[in-house]
């Protein structure tokens, strides 16, 4: 396996950067997660009204990981695991959150748009593409909870902030240059498509069980 | 002896557990077999990267994905098989008894669709599906969790008397639709024919074969093949961030209907969860993947 770059957050603007879409990197420090769209509707309520966080992420990450936070018997927090979520069902909302929390950090699974990658490039962050299915060994890197927000919403779409160590591997899906695999890897595939479809052709022309007759 | 409520009610929700834990063998294999064929580095990475996190999981008994989905059981009843007590409640109350005692606890997936609201349990859920098996003198009850990363991406189409280039072209029009957001490489299935309920139920039978099995009807057998590799050629690859490996597999039933020709397409992301029994009238029960 390659060896992930190893990052300690908060990250500079120079250092998110530096980094290029599909770098693997590999997160220690703390980080804010949710997997819910009321939690979005919410941050942008509070944007909006000018209204503090509850945790204050500015120029900070906004991971959409969904995890597990339940309180032990001594009244702590914690988190039993996290893996990641489909970023895009949050697209509407990234672009007005990256700039209006400048982020330096956000990422899931799945990538975001190109208005949200517009965003990126305008504050300098990154989207992180997590390994869905990593369940067991994205939560290996949980340290401790620091805190739990907006209780009163879904277990999984709450604001939490954890301190990880080594929280990884992850793809530098989209670069704050505006450099997106995923916009890369939609326009190839249509690009391809013709090609594709004519070997399917020759492919289907090839086979001899080609016994459909018009009808 | 017959198949018990109590039964049926402790196999449905050690299948849902279990499936949590562990990813079938045979899917293993294959994303090794990609990861040696992948020619893109980070590619490469990831495939290992996938087999290292199921690896643990399993070996910790830990769960491979923290999104449990919701519990969907397919359920084949032998013609020769006796139960007693209700069926049905069985699923029902197995789900509740597994949402009671799973260490760690499942978040709350099971949403309301009408107000959103989601909770551990719900209208039809657990989502159960029943069939016969003449002459079998057992239950044999398929586990397979759906969520909404790959359950999102599955669509039907309806044509009247298409071509297999038109189906061809809508099954690639779904998968480039689909492009990063599966969780890839993927299990492709497909239902061809039948009506707009059994094309798709016949779509998730032809996801839950086995890799490695060869389609008994040769023009699909062949166009599993050339599909698999237009998938592959369309550059998604696993996770989404490039690469030659987008498809594990594509798999493909039929069934004959009139000319209007319904296409299901659906997906199982690269942990392929899956987990199977069979009970038998004599009570033994046999757990397979």
């Amino acid at each position: 396996m390659i060896n992930p770059k190893r990052l300690s957050l908060p990250l500079s603007r120079e250092s998110v950067q530096a980094l290029k879409a599909g770098d693997l990197v590999e997160l220690s420090g703390e980080i804010v997660m949710t997997a819910g769209i009321p939690t979005h509707h919410r941050i942008i309520d509070y944007l909006r009204q000018g209204k503090p966080l509850p945790i204050d992420m500015t120029g900070g990450s906004l991971l959409h990981l969904g995890g597990l936070n339940q309180e032990g018997p001594d009244g702590k927090a914690s988190v039993a695991y996290l893996n990641p979520t489909t970023s895009t069902r949050f697209n509407r909302f990234m672009p007005e959150i990256i700039r209006g929390l400048d982020l330096r950090v956000t990422g899931g699974k799945g990538g975001l748009d190109a208005e949200c990658a517009a965003a990126m490039r305008d504050t300098g962050c990154v989207y992180l593409s997590f390994l869905g299915g990593g369940c067991t060994l994205l939560s290996n890197a949980l340290r401790e909870v620091t805190t739990v927000a907006w209780p009163d919403l879904l277990i999984h779409y709450r604001l939490v902030k954890v301190r990880v160590e080594g929280l990884g591997p992850a793809t530098v899906g989209i670069d704050a240059h505006g450099n997106s695999l995923y916009g890369v890897g939609e326009a190839r595939a249509q690009e391809r498509l013709p090609s594709i479809l004519k070997q399917l052709e020759e492919d289907r022309a090839a086979a001899n069980s080609l016994v459909q007759r018009d009808l | 002896m017959p198949v018990t409520y109590e039964l049926l009610r402790s196999v449905s929700a050690d299948l849902y557990n279990r499936s949590l834990r562990k990813i079938p063998g045979e899917t293993m294999a294959v994303l090794r077999k990609l990861e040696l064929s992948e020619s893109n580095p980070v590619a490469r990475n990831t495939l290992a990267v996938m087999q290292a996190s199921a690896q643990a999981a399993e070996s910790k008994g830990f769960f491979v994905c923290s999104d449990a989905g919701v519990p969907v059981y397919s359920v084949k009843i032998g013609s020769r098989v006796q139960f007693e007590g209700p069926v049905k409640q069985a699923f029902v109350d197995g789900f509740a008894d597994l949402v009671a005692t799973i260490q760690p606890p499942l978040l709350q997936h099971v949403t309301n669709p009408l107000t959103l609201e989601r909770g551990h349990s719900g209208k039809d859920m657990p989502i159960v599906t029943y069939d016969v098996i003449d002459n079998a003198d057992y239950v044999e009850i398929t586990c397979s969790p759906k969520a909404l990363g790959s359950g999102r991406w599955a669509a039907l189409e309806i044509f009247s008397f298409p071509s297999l280039a038109e189906i061809e072209r809508y099954i690639m029009d779904v998968v480039i639709k689909a492009g990063a957001q599966h969780c890839p490489p993927v299990v492709i299935g497909v239902g061809i024919g039948g009506t707009f309920d059994y094309a798709a139920k016949i779509a998730k039978e032809a996801i839950l074969r086995p890799h490695g099995t060869t389609n008994p009807e040769p023009i699909l057998a062949d166009m599993e093949a050339r599909l698999c590799k237009a998938v592959n050629a369309t550059g998604f690859g696993p996770m989404g961030t490039g690469g030659d490996s987008t498809a594990m597999a594509v798999h493909i039933n039929y069934a004959s209907g009139h000319g209007f020709t319904p296409v299901a397409v659906c997906f199982n992301c690269w942990i392929n969860r899956r987990r199977s029994a069979r009970i038998y009238n004599s009570g033994v029960v046999e757990q397979f993947e």
